[in-house]
């Protein structure tokens, strides 16, 4: 027997068991269209590699990281100097997380510009959502593992935010803290939501969104949307894959350049019972709401600003997951109010970021 | 099949009494694992401290002890008495400091300031710092929650 027949042979051993031919028959006939915003497809999969990353330095990392109060800093100190390539890996497990939420905020910009969440999408941009809520979770829950000062004080600052919401407020801050206050119960249970729930529900969410997308097709452009015939298009495989592999690449070698020259530092030491130190910030990515906080005076009127910013916040958050039920319009009419909404919204994070870095 | 006077069918009845108890059955799974996943958690009623770490103190100084998890500070007036503050900032809950060239408490993390008094008086935190009642008996010092005898 040739090796030509073992291979044909095992393909269809396992096509009679798996069944498999239609999904490669889907992929060989999948079309990516061509046209000048088909850039912004590109930042779906950029987001996928972040976040492939993610979980591969992730796996590493948890061989030496030490999930309690006493030796959790002291043991990504180990990783940073002793561990081989430690530091590298700690490196890069940083920065990709930056890279994602940076990605994920573009990759959701550029669907609100263009509308994409219109019928038949709406599920997708909500499962997206959700997928953006996780992600900021996995940075929120991550920033306080290596228990430094600055990651201290941001995570007292996060998790005392819920408790401004009347009744329920007071238990989700107990739920985050595993307790009155942050302690070592708070790092290990961040570290048993970074590692273990958030991980099951990220990877949930996403089988639901891709499938959301293999199943609507990719979206077009508005003028497009309606006259479909006019646009070219690529094979995905191996046309677009291809391209995209060299997207991948070239963030590849920017990760590592990054990560390998401006390496991210470790304080010193949390000390639960030290005074908060200068400059407390929270990741760059919440900086625009710890500065919408920050300008609320303590009352307006009789309620504390506090609880008004909040309820804003989620009333802003509840409004943006229903976005495609409320711009119900058809997928060719333009929705300018939207789109300036998007506008807005960008000036408004990049006012609030610039100005808490003042 | 409907009884001429009942309000809804047989399968509808049994179908309620099915969906019910095993609402109920998720219930009391349910219970536990909220009760689980909140630690309990209890408030020291009193800490006691060796009165004699605080005799040396200088007017308008501070010491610092430990109310259960939260941070502490004990500040001595110029009159000579003692005050204790839980150090916690009443906007978002971060470590406050005592700036005695200043007289005044200061949250690094939103900007908010107390007077020596532990009341709020510039920026975000909506309430004064929260005050312990100091008792010194014999060589104790005594630090209780406002309202316990």
């Amino acid at each position: 027997m040739s090796l030509r027949n073992i291979k044909i042979e095992m393909l269809a051993w396992f096509e009679d068991r798996l069944g498999l031919s239609g999904i490669t028959k889907f992929l060989r006939e999948k079309k990516v269209p061509q046209h000048r915003h088909s850039i912004w497809y590109y930042t779906g999969s950029a987001i996928l590699l972040f976040f492939c990353i993610q979980v591969i330095t992730g796996f590493m990392l948890v061989f030496y990281y030490k999930p309690t109060l006493e030796e959790a800093n002291a043991s990504v100190g180990r990783i940073m100097t002793e561990v081989p390539l430690g530091w590298i890996i700690r490196s890069v497990h940083s920065w990709a997380a930056s890279f994602m939420i940076a990605l994920v905020f573009v990759h959701l910009i550029s669907i609100w510009l263009t509308k994409s969440y219109r019928k038949p999408r709406e599920m997708t941009w909500m499962s997206g959502i959700f997928l953006m809520a996780v992600s900021l979770a996995f940075g929120f829950t991550g920033y306080l593992l290596p228990w430094d000062d600055l990651s201290l004080s941001a995570t007292k600052v996060g998790t005392d935010i819920p408790r401004s919401i009347p009744v329920v407020g007071v238990w989700v801050t107990k739920l985050l803290r595993g307790g009155e206050d942050v302690t070592g119960d708070t790092l290990t249970r961040f570290f048993g939501i970074h590692v273990c729930i958030l991980p099951v529900f990220i990877f949930i969410l996403l089988a639901f969104h891709v499938y959301f997308i293999q199943k609507q097709g990719i979206s077009l452009p508005l003028r497009a949307e309606v006259n479909k015939e006019e646009v070219k298009s690529l094979p995905f495989w191996p046309n677009f894959i291809y391209r995209e592999v060299v997207v991948w690449l070239v963030l590849v070698g920017i990760i590592f350049s990054v990560a390998i020259f401006l390496p991210p530092s470790l304080e010193k030491e949390a000390d639960l019972m030290a005074p908060a130190p200068e400059g407390v910030k929270p990741e760059w990515y919440f900086l625009f709401l710890f500065q919408t906080l920050k300008i609320f005076p303590p009352k307006i009127l009789f309620i504390h600003g506090d609880t008004i910013a909040v309820f804003l916040m989620i009333l802003a958050g509840i409004l943006f997951f229903f976005l495609p039920l409320i711009d119900n319009k058809p997928v060719a009419t333009k929705g300018k109010v939207i789109t300036l909404m998007a506008y807005v919204f960008i000036l408004y994070a990049v006012v609030m970021t610039v100005w808490s870095l003042w | 099949m409907k009884l001429k006077h009942s309000l809804f069918t047989r399968r509808q009845f049994l179908n309620g009494l099915l969906g019910g108890w095993l609402g109920a059955l998720l219930v009391s799974f349910l219970y536990p694992v909220a009760k689980f996943i909140f630690p309990p958690y209890r408030e020291p009623e009193e800490v006691i401290l060796p009165l004699s770490n605080f005799k040396d103190m200088k007017p308008n100084s501070v010491r610092n002890f430990s109310w259960g998890t939260k941070p502490g500070i004990i500040k001595k007036t110029d009159d000579g008495t003692l005050q204790a503050f839980i150090a916690v900032c009443t906007h978002l809950d971060c470590n406050v400091t005592y700036l005695p060239e200043q007289r005044k408490f200061f949250c690094a993390c939103h900007d908010g300031w107390y007077d020596e008094n532990g009341i709020n008086i510039s920026g975000p935190p909506p309430k004064p710092l929260r005050q312990l009642l100091v008792v010194i008996e014999k060589e104790n010092l005594i630090l209780r929650k406002e309202g316990v005898k």
